[in-house]
């Protein structure tokens, strides 16, 4: 293994801001993985702690680099901007060498992660927890590496959420086969979680040739955007689930109840709009009207 | 620089989900200057690990010469208080030139390096008051550890000056505060340039200040937070360095002012100063410079509606005085203090 800086920038008071990449075998096929760019989502960077683990009993055929504290100064404080001022990383691409400190570091990533196949990895938002998912184009060779990846859920979606000021778009526009995973919610860790997408990126490494370890995934969904029904709260309130994550539900299924935050009078109940699985719940309970409560990922009946 | 004495088994007693380890470093002192009868030293008094492996120094200049007394500076107790640093940048700069020193200066230029960083009030992540936490604990979280640190390298100084930062929300007239009834404070910081000494009975908050933990200290602050203000910053670095010629610690001929030029303060208590608070919510607009004198009744400013501009409250000083510090953050709610007044009587 090797670790190195691949970017350093001064910062008042603390210490120097660093980007700091693991890179583990040589040659090609090559795989990048990122986390931690969004500092309070941390599922991204324990799932690389994990296959760091694994990676170092047994090295890769290829290169994988592991970029998993993007936002270092972020993650030390527990927000999600950073690492300077109220700057997102994710809006900054494809980055500047000699531009603002975040186009510096964008320009740095995508540097650092010249490979075959790249992914960004992130976590719900502190509300939202998210069914362990992997977001890719509606058609192209990224398609079958992200069901390779054995996730939950594989959702296909069109472009117009691959903005080149983010790091999957940039990615694309420089020819790299760009993936977003999306796993549980921000400000915690969940091991489970975690540990399902370390898994779905050791698959996607044997697809690739790079490793003999993975195991079997299970996708529950694979849908595009008009298979997902939203669930969204009518009233202001506070938003009790009674569904999790993963879960299946039939039209009419009770997903929850928003109720009066103050007394705790049920002003609606939110049921199922079809048959599918539970891939987002809202988590933190105060709701406003209009506010995604539960998302479902459309299957069969 | 890294330091790792101690880190060990303090890292393994916090476990590894701990959001940072504070350790009380050894001595390791970098020698800045050496002569026959003065030195200036560096030394970490702690570091802070982070969470992601990064770490961070609080650092303690020490100049020291013969006999004499022991004086601590410290500024950056909140991380949205630049003023302070930067009048320790000042002081360090002409106590550099000094010749003779009597007795032994500390300084402390940021006591709270992260919040600094962010340019933010309170310790991040924990979200903490590092001014409400003292005398802080040595097994507590990393706030409380440093607070503890801070407070037990400070403990052996005679005499503590403190360089706080007025609210991000007010610009304040460069002023000092000492305690009520404690005459070699309110002595000292007659000596401070500035026009006024403020001696205030301790709120219910005083006892977890960093000032209440000391038995001569004399705070100083001004200006507006998180800004550097034309001024402030030099006519306070004069007032330090004053107090230090009076504690006669370095000579008057080393204040880059004749005495003439000092300010002279004025004292005020409590009951001269008065808190000018709005009835109305809405967009306060500042009718005075801070300084100005003002007589009864006089519109200090108008509380307007935001988006109408129509005035919903003329605020008007409640006595006869000067105006110690004016809002310039518009956004009120009723009860906001709009403005601070020393009354002349």
């Amino acid at each position: 293994m090797k670790e190195e800086d691949i970017l350093t920038l001064e910062a008042p008071f603390r210490g120097a801001y660093r980007l700091r990449r693991l890179s583990f075998g040589s040659g090609s096929p090559k795989l990048a993985l990122v986390a931690g760019m969004h500092g309070n989502e941390l599922n991204g960077v324990h799932a690389l702690h994990l296959l760091a683990r694994t990676l170092r009993l047994q090295p890769p055929q290829g290169t994988v680099h592991l970029l998993p504290t993007v936002n270092v100064f972020g993650i030390d404080e527990g927000r999600k901007r950073g690492p300077f001022g109220d700057e997102d990383i994710n809006q900054a691409f494809p980055g500047d060498p000699a531009g603002t400190a975040v186009q510096r570091i964008a320009h740095a990533i995508i540097e650092a992660t010249d490979a075959d196949v790249c992914i960004d990895v992130h976590s719900g938002s502190p509300a939202m927890e998210e069914l362990p998912q992997v977001r890719v184009p509606l058609s192209g060779p990224e398609v079958e590496l992200g069901r390779a990846m054995g996730l939950p859920l594989v959702w296909r979606r069109a472009g117009e959420h691959l903005d080149v000021t983010g790091l999957v778009g940039s990615w694309r526009a420089n020819g790299r086969r760009a993936l977003r995973v999306v796993a549980g919610r921000g400000a915690v860790v969940q091991p489970d979680v975690a540990l399902s997408v370390a898994n779905g990126f050791l698959r996607l490494m044997v697809s690739m040739g790079m490793s003999q370890l993975g195991g079997e995934g299970a996708t529950l969904a694979d849908v595009t955007l008009s298979e997902v029904s939203t669930h969204r709260s009518s009233i202001g309130g506070f938003f009790v689930p009674d569904v999790v994550v993963g879960q299946r539900v039939e039209p009419g299924y009770v997903l929850g109840h928003v109720v009066a935050a103050v007394g705790g009078e049920v002003l609606e109940a939110v049921r199922a709009k079809r048959t599918g699985i539970v891939s987002t719940v809202r988590v933190y309970p105060m709701v406003h009207a209009q506010e995604l409560l539960v998302r479902i990922s459309g299957v069969a009946k | 620089m890294r330091l790792s004495s101690g880190r060990t088994e303090l890292a393994s007693a916090f476990g590894v989900c701990c959001f940072g380890v504070v350790t009380l470093l050894p001595p390791f002192v970098q020698y800045l200057r050496r002569q026959d009868h003065l030195e200036e030293t560096l030394s970490p008094i702690c570091s802070v690990e982070l969470p992601t492996g990064d770490e961070v120094l609080l650092h303690r200049r020490r100049f020291e010469g013969t006999g004499g007394r022991h004086v601590a500076i410290v500024a950056g107790i909140r991380g949205d208080t630049p003023e302070g640093v930067r009048v320790l940048h000042t002081v360090t700069s002409i106590l550099r030139k000094v010749e003779v020193l009597a007795g032994r200066l500390d300084l402390y230029p940021c006591a709270n390096p992260l919040a600094a960083h962010r340019a933010s009030r309170r310790w991040p992540l924990f979200d903490v008051d590092l001014n409400r936490l003292f005398p802080g604990k040595a097994g507590g979280h990393p706030p409380n550890q440093v607070a503890h640190a801070l407070v037990e390298n400070v403990r052996e100084a005679e005499v503590v000056i403190e360089l706080r930062g007025a609210n991000p929300a007010f610009r304040e007239m460069p002023q000092a505060h000492t305690r009520i009834g404690r005459q070699r404070e309110r002595e000292l910081a007659e000596f401070a340039n500035v026009e006024f000494v403020w001696e205030r009975n301790p709120g219910p908050a005083a006892p977890a200040t960093f000032a209440a933990q000391f038995e001569n200290v004399v705070a100083l602050e001004g200006g507006a937070g998180n800004r550097l203000m034309p001024g402030v910053g030099e006519e306070l670095a004069v007032g330090v360095l004053n107090m230090l010629a009076r504690l006669e610690v370095i000579s008057q001929d080393d204040v880059p002012r004749h005495w003439a030029g000092i300010h002279r303060a004025r004292h005020v208590t409590d009951d001269q100063v008065h808190r000018v608070r709005a009835e109305r919510g809405g967009f306060f607009l500042p009718a005075k410079p801070i300084g100005e004198a003002v007589s009864l009744g006089e519109v200090v400013g108008y509380v307007v509606e935001p988006t109408s501009a129509e005035t919903r409250e003329e605020i008007r000083a409640p006595a006869e005085g000067y105006l110690l510090a004016i809002r310039e953050q518009p956004l009120i709610v009723p009860g906001s203090m709009v403005a601070r007044l020393v009354a002349s009587s």
